[in-house]
Order: C-alpha cells, then structure tokens, then sequence
C-alpha cells in the first residue's frame, strides 16, 4: 500500500498540476462513463443478440451479424436510409437560409429589433410536444387551419388532411422541423454576426461596398466557423429528430415519414425486438459518424479557404 | 458520542416497529386512463379483506398501457396484474412474463362463445376476460333521406355502398367514415368486414396463417371501394375521430361498438344495424376481449391473482358491462332474470356473437397490426392490387406468428 502511494505521490510540479487536474474530471468522466461509454457498450452488445421481450433480463442468444445482415438486406433499408438524408439535408437547409435571413434582419437596426427578437423564440421554447400537437390540429382536414385557408383561397375545392398522404405527411413533418429548429439557428447566427468588428464594415462603406456585398464578403466569412459547426449539430439532431415525426405521423403513412430512427425505435420498443434496434441504432451511429468525418473534411477546406475569422482572400 | 449511540438506537428500534405494519401494495395497471367505478368497489372490497394490503391502481391511456405493461415485465420490475387488450396475451405468455390463470368450470360455462377463445393459447388460459365488445353499423337517418333514400338497414355491402355513395353524391356529408390511421382500430374496422365476408386470420387450431385468401382479397378491394365515398384522407382518422365527425354530420354511418349511442349527439336520428353481409359471407362482427394478466415475479403474486379473480366474477363483471355499456361478456340471463341488453338496440350486439370471429393473438401482436394496416393503406392509397397487398400482409403475419 505504502508503495503504490509512494508510486502516485507526483515528483514534479508539473505532475502535481497534472495529478490534480485528473482529480478534478474524474467525477464527470465516471459520470460520463455510466451514461454514456457503458449504454453504447451495452448497445453494441446487445446488437448481436437476439433479445426480445422474454429475455431482455438474460438468456439473450448471440446470433453474430444476422440482425446485421437482416437490417442492412432488408428490402425497406436503402429507401429508410434515402429518406433520412433527404429528411435532413431539407430540414438543415432550411433552417440555415431562414436562420441566416432571420439573423441577418435581426441584427439590422429596424424599430423594435428587440420584440422581434422575443418573437424569434416561441417556437424554441414551446415543449417540443407542445407545438407538434398544435401542427397536428393545424393539419386536421376537417377542423384544421391550414386545410381551411387553403379551400377558402380556392387552393383545394374541399377539406385536406396534410398528414393523410405519403408526400404531404413528409413535407409537412419538414415544416414542423423547420419551425422548431429555426429559432436556435437564428439566435446562434445573430450571436456570431454581433462579434463581427464594426470597423470592417466601415472599412468597407467608406470604399463604397453595396450592402450585398458586405454581407458576402465581411459578415459570411466572418461568422462562417459558426455555420459549418451549426449545421453539423442541426444535421446530427435533424437525423436523429424522433419526437416530431412520432407525434405528426408515427412514421407513417405506409412508412413515408420513417426515418432511420423511427425504424429503430419501432423494432425495439414498439416490437420488442431489442437486439435488432440495438443494431439499427449502431447503424445509425456508424453512418453518423461516417457522414461527420466527410463533413469535418469539408470544413477543413473550408477552414483554409475563409481563413477562420478573417477576411475572404 | 452518546447522543448519536441513543440516535442509533432509537432509529433501529424505530425500524424494527415500523416493518411488521408495513402495507404490502399490490400494483396494477387499468388501460383506458380510469379506474371505473365498478372496478373501485371490488377494489376497496379487497383492500377491506386484506388488511394492510394496498392496491396501487394506475390508469394509464391505451395508447402508451401496454408499452408500459410490457417494458416494466421485461426489465425485470413487473406490475402485480394489469387490464390489457388479450391480443397481447400470447406475446406475454411466450416471453413468460404472466402467468396462466385458472377459471373455474361454473365460470367458463357461462362466458359468451368465443370469449375464451381470446385469452387461450397452447391449451392454458392466460388471462382473466374483463371486457367485451361486438360491433355494429350506425347510420345517421337524416342525411339517408336528405340523399333520397329510405332508412332502412342494407344487408349487404352492395346495399351499403349504394348507400354511402347516395348521401356522398347527394349531401354535403361523406358516404361513410373509414379507418386507415395507424392504429388498432383500423385493423378492427378491417376484420368487421372480413368476418363478414367469410375470411380469416390465422387457424385457430393451427396457428397456420390464412389470411391470403379470396375472401380477403375481396374484402380489401371493398374497404379501397368504400374510401372512394368516405371522408377525405381516411389515413388521417381512427375510429375516435370518426366518433366527432359523425357527431358533426359529416359522414353517414360509421362501425363502432355498444357504446357508440351513449357518445353520439342526441338530435342525430340513427339506426344501428348488423354488418352487412359480404358476397362470400353473411354478417359478423369482430370479437374483441380485454383481461387482467397476472404477471410473474411481482411481490405479491398471489394476492394479485386474488384481485383479478374478484375483479372479474360474476356480480362484479356484470356491473361493469351494464354500466360502461360493453357488450355482456357472460350468458348473465342464466344468473338473473333482468339483465340489461334486452332491447333490440343491444340485440344488434349481442346475436351476431355467435358467428363472429376473435380478435387472433399473436406472439408479436404489433406484426398483426402493421401487417393488416399496411395493406389497407396501400389499398387506399392505390400502391399495388389488393392481392399483392394481401400477400404481402401474410407475410408480414407468418413471421409475426
């Protein structure tokens, strides 16, 4: 005992500053290793077993890569994973051009900048639950708001369930998205817009640059490290966006809204089949991983490209 | 250091007091998000019995009950019994996670035909029958006349197309209120017709899965028929919402259960009659059982079974029946001379009994579900013939078996 103490006691500064800094974070990385390494373990393990409802205590047989090869083989699989980057490229690029307008408005000097910056919320701070349960009334055929306005513009000659029909349920869960994640985008952008330096503006005025093109070369270069980090968390969040299309459709119709973690949570909880969802949610994992490596590359380009703060070359 | 010693002591003799007055709680799960009054006064019976034993009775909405049923019984931390849909009960007693149940001979001889049916597999019965329906066609009279046709019960699903096509050509209502949301009851409101038309599910002896059959095949393409007069976008509604638009005047008839008059607005004139007979059947009904399953390994597993038996005895259960208006799930009439479904109203409900056919359980009850609901929405939505659908639904059944 007194040798492993003699082991630990530090013998320079630098080790007791190294020491205690460990001391420091070992509470949130156990913290971190039981809700996060331990579950993704138990994922992982998980995927290779057949466990359902009777053996999810125990008695789970391992069964290799079949719930692999069921997955990935499954004639639904490649239209599933088509429609998830779709669902995400669509949603992320929306909430990107409307965040980016909305920053951009909001940033300006217009009378009460600041009740519209209080309005920008709502749709942020609303329970995700919430709001979804409003777009679904909003989406009723026969009492809903939009089906009304639509008929009374002369639009549709008669009632319109948006969530009745494969390609409306989709657009309309984008819409949903969209208005839900849009908010944050804006705020975040608006946040990186004000720490651009005035004096670049200036700079820029006094030599006669349009409005447009201040925008272009000064305020998207300046916040653009902001956009490539903002549109990796929205299209890591987007991707994995369960609550807004379980509560509009459930993944359906006829599966026109599933996405891949629709399915994944269909096959484990909804059918009790939790190895195959572990194994679909090691697949989104993987694919999400795969998917942020190219788009960290892309931005690495990026990086050099816009000079990460300054000026466009 | 005294203090603390007394502390000490104190707390442990505390403890040592407090144990043998302890309650033992028996905890159950009522689907349908109340507990009813005449389940209540069974329950305060039993407590009244059991001294010192609590019954912790949560009503959770049907939606999300049984998820919840099932997912506390598989990570190990099970309810003492819960009221659930028997279509469950196979799935549960595969994955033994309840435990079989035993119905006396006076009991079983008085349930309905085919109830017991619901809640038996593999020879061993599973739960205890708790409640039952049948169902039955409500047409709102008004907007039949308004249409130009005489209120009259149609017979078959010709007459009742023409039927809904009049007060859909003629009046600013749809024809007929169809299911083809994601949920249970579409797949109900499918098997109405299909027992009406002298289809399956499966074998009941067997397991063998008979649904890819002529019969169904008609019965699809009638139900893709049907939504051509129907309310717009009937993958919108389940039977609830159909409720609603009935009660608004929007749609002309509706299948629903016994029920159903108590949950419609008292100026709609209606008749309520048999499912019309299909061109390979004659009229039936599906017959649907909820129970109470003991389930394994909770604390209390014998008081449980207790409060289940008690639950679903004779008086108890005819109080229940008579006042949620349910379908008589026993021949009360050999109990008691004055029951209360006499009338022709509750006729309608009670005689197609007899040749209806169950509600068929299945080890993953969910693949019934989405095997049934995915080929009415394909038909719906024009996505392949109805025997391709169909097929493919029989597939989606075999590995769900």
């Amino acid at each position: 005992m007194s040798s492993l103490l003699q082991m630990l006691k530090p013998k320079t500064k630098s080790q007791t500053t190294t020491m205690f800094a460990w001391a420091l974070i070992a509470p949130a990385a156990l913290v971190m290793f039981w809700i996060v390494l331990w579950p993704l373990y138990e994922t992982f393990r998980l995927s290779f077993t057949n466990s359902n409802l009777g053996t999810l205590m125990g008695g789970a047989d391992f069964v290799g890569w079949e719930n692999y090869e069921k997955a990935i083989g499954g004639r639904k699989f490649p239209a599933i994973v088509t429609r998830t980057f779709y669902w995400m490229f669509l949603s992320v690029g929306f909430k990107m051009i409307l965040g980016l307008i909305g920053a951009t408005l909001l940033a300006s000097n217009i009378r009460g900048r600041g009740i519209m910056r209080a309005l920008v919320m709502p749709p942020w701070i609303v329970p995700i639950a919430i709001g979804c349960f409003g777009w679904v009334w909003l989406y009723n055929g026969h009492f809903g708001l939009l089906s009304n306005f639509i008929e009374m513009v002369g639009i549709t000659d008669g009632p319109f369930s948006f969530l009745a029909y494969k390609q409306s349920a989709f657009y309309s869960a984008v819409v949903t998205d969209v208005w839900i994640g849009t908010p944050m985008v804006t705020l975040f952008f608006l946040a990186a817009m004000q720490g651009v330096p005035k004096d670049l503006y200036e700079a820029a005025y006094v030599d006669g640059a349009s409005r447009w093109y201040r925008f272009r070369r000064i305020t998207l270069p300046q916040i653009m490290p902001t956009i490539v980090s903002m549109a990796l968390l929205s299209a890591i969040w987007t991707f994995n966006s369960f609550e807004i299309i379980w509560i509009l459709t459930e993944g359906g119709p006829r599966g026109a809204t599933t996405t891949l973690i629709i399915d994944t949570f269909k096959t484990a909880i909804f059918s009790y089949k939790f190895g195959a969802g572990a194994t679909r949610a090691v697949l989104v994992v993987l694919i999400l991983g795969v998917f942020s490596v190219i788009y960290l590359t892309v931005l690495g380009r990026l990086t050099k490209k816009y000079n990460y703060g300054g000026v466009q070359k | 250091m005294k203090n603390i010693q007394k502390a000490l002591f104190l707390a442990v003799m505390g403890a040592g007091l407090m144990a043998p007055v302890q309650a033992e709680e028996v905890h159950m799960i009522m689907c349908g998000g109340e507990i009813r009054e005449a389940d209540q006064v069974v329950i305060s019976a039993f407590e009244a019995k059991y001294s010192g034993v609590t019954v912790n009775a949560e009503a959770v909405p049907w939606g999300t009950c049984q998820d919840k049923s099932m997912t506390l019984a598989a990570a190990g931390d099970p309810v003492g019994l819960a009221y659930i849909g028997s279509r469950t009960l196979k799935q549960l007693a595969r994955s033994g996670l309840i435990l079989p149940v035993s119905i006396g001979d006076d009991q079983q001889a008085m349930y309905q035909p085919g109830v017991l049916n619901t809640v038996t597999d593999g020879g061993q019965t599973w739960g205890f029958p708790h409640a039952f329906s049948t169902k039955a066609l409500f047409i709102n009279c008004g907007l039949v006349e308004e249409a130009g046709m005489a209120c009259v019960a149609p017979k078959t699903w010709t007459g009742m197309y023409a039927m809904a096509k009049a007060i859909n050509d003629n009046t600013s209502a749809a024809g007929i209120g169809v299911t083809g949301k994601d949920f249970d009851n579409t797949m109900h409101q499918f098997l109405n017709y299909l027992y009406s038309n002298g289809g399956s599910v499966n074998d009941a002896a067997t397991g063998e899965i008979t649904f890819n059959s002529p019969e169904t095949i008609e019965t699809l393409e009638f139900y893709g028929k049907l939504a051509g007069v129907a309310q717009e976008g009937p993958m919108g509604y389940e039977r609830g919402q159909l409720t609603q638009l009935y009660n608004d005047g929007q749609i002309g008839m509706y299948i629903n259960g016994p029920w159903g008059a108590g949950q419609h607005n008292d100026n709609i004139a209606e008749i309520v009659v048999p499912i019309p007979a299909g061109p390979s059947g004659s009229s039936g009904t599906l017959l649907i059982t909820d129970s109470i399953a003991v389930f394994k390994g909770s604390a209390n597993e014998d008081l449980a079974m207790e409060l289940a038996m008690m639950l679903s005895s004779g008086e108890a259960q005819y109080d229940l029946d008579k006042s949620w208006g349910l379908t008589p799930i026993m021949q009360y009439e050999k109990m008691m001379d004055d029951v209360y479904y006499t009338t022709d109203y509750w006729q309608t409900f009670v005689a197609p009994i007899g040749s209806g056919g169950p509600e068929p359980m299945f080890e993953d009850f969910k693949a019934l579900q989405a095997g049934i609901n995915g080929a009415i929405q394909g038909m719906i939505l024009g996505e392949g013939s109805a025997a391709d659908l169909v097929a493919e639904a029989a597939e989606i059944l075999a590995e769900g078996n």
